[in-house]
């Protein structure tokens, strides 16, 4: 479960919906931009500021033109839809996100070097 | 074709570059604007020509990059970037491609200029892309109504404030807790190593670890199996001495 390197990026996430958007890393979705243009393809990270970074995309312009690209990356700003995909139970998505972010802030904030602990239970 | 009057001379960005990529081609709207040298800086992205001229583009307006590999969209594999603002194109007696002129007067509201950032070496495509979207990342957008994100004077920290209650232990990877420590405390972690080394059951109190004694002193009532001191725990760590 990826978690923001950043305390910031951690406490904006929490409370707001971007926290559903992380947890789609991984899954093919569509975004529709301000501009009516379309990208679908798999994201691969969603930050606190909702730019969005996908891989493997269908493009299609304003115009229709549809194009392939490797990467794309749009910015928070210019996104006016997140179709979620169907096979995502939306609130256990959000669940396991803030489950992933507790975890990060009792038990360790950073991803290298070893954790020196055994993981706590949570009750 | 005409000149570009939004070209200038400047000096390439000396701070903050984090990728540099020479021998890259820019276009604009399928024009070309020559051979030079891409700047993608944490201030702005900048492409200088060989010449010296070239422009630069602040990251709040760019709307999205990507690589595009689909060469029946696009003859070379390039960075594409697309960006909120209106650039000077050529005079009219320049061919421009298909569809442009509509385009630019349906533009009032939102003007969009594509450009494409063509390296000689495609292998450097992702280092590049990935420098953009970490440049971007550090160029949040200022007019974000949407955002509660009210963080009056000092960067809130949650976990700080947290701390502040007692409740919450730090810990502190190895690394980290090293470059916490005084002088003081650097050598007495170096004395308790060495005695670490020493002996095979250990049953010190070292600072910042937790046995099964300590776990009470904290009312967070916090449930957490800890196992025991175990000697050489640090072992494996790598101590520069």
């Amino acid at each position: 479960m990826e978690v923001s390197h950043s305390v910031k990026e951690r406490t904006i996430a929490e409370n707001s919906l971007v926290i559903l958007l992380q947890g789609l890393h991984g899954h093919v979705t569509t975004v529709d931009l301000r501009d009516e243009s379309t990208a679908t393809g798999r994201i691969t990270n969603v930050d606190a500021f909702m730019n969005v970074r996908l891989t493997k995309v269908t493009f299609t312009d304003r115009q229709g033109t549809v194009s392939h690209l490797d990467e794309l990356f749009v910015t928070g700003r210019n996104i006016r839809y997140v179709h979620i995909p169907d096979e995502v139970d939306i609130r256990a998505t959000i669940e396991r996100q803030l489950q992933a972010i507790h975890r990060v802030r009792y038990f360790g904030g950073r991803d290298k070097g070893r954790k020196e602990f055994p993981r706590a239970k949570h009750k | 074709g005409g000149a570009m009057s939004f070209l200038k001379r400047f000096p390439p960005p000396a701070e903050g570059v984090r990728h540099q990529q020479p021998d890259t081609e820019a276009v604009l709207a399928g024009r070309t604007l020559g051979a030079g040298t891409l700047y993608i800086a944490e201030s702005r992205l900048s492409w200088l020509e060989n010449s010296g001229v070239g422009f630069s583009l602040d990251y709040p307006t760019i709307s999205l990059h990507a690589v595009s590999r689909d060469l029946n969209a696009y003859p070379w594999e390039h960075l594409y970037v697309m960006v909120n603002a209106k650039f000077e194109e050529e005079t009219k007696e320049a061919p421009m491609a298909e569809g442009e002129e509509e385009e630019d007067s349906d533009d009032d509201v939102e003007p969009i200029a594509e450009f494409r950032f063509v390296p000689s070496d495609k292998s450097a495509l992702e280092a590049m892309f990935s420098a953009m979207c970490e440049c971007q990342a550090l160029h949040p957008d200022p007019d974000d109504e949407d955002s509660d994100n009210d963080y009056e004077g000092e960067e809130y920290d949650v976990e700080a404030h947290e701390l502040e209650q007692g409740n919450i232990p730090t810990f502190y990877t190895y690394e980290e807790g090293l470059s916490h420590l005084t002088a003081e405390g650097q050598a007495t972690l170096e004395r308790l190593e060495g005695m670490l080394a020493q002996s095979v059951s250990s049953q010190y109190n070292m600072a910042g670890v937790r046995t099964e004694d300590s776990i009470r002193e904290f009312e967070d009532g916090m449930e957490v199996d800890m196992a025991p001191v175990v000697a050489g725990q640090f072992e494996d760590a790598e101590v520069d001495h």
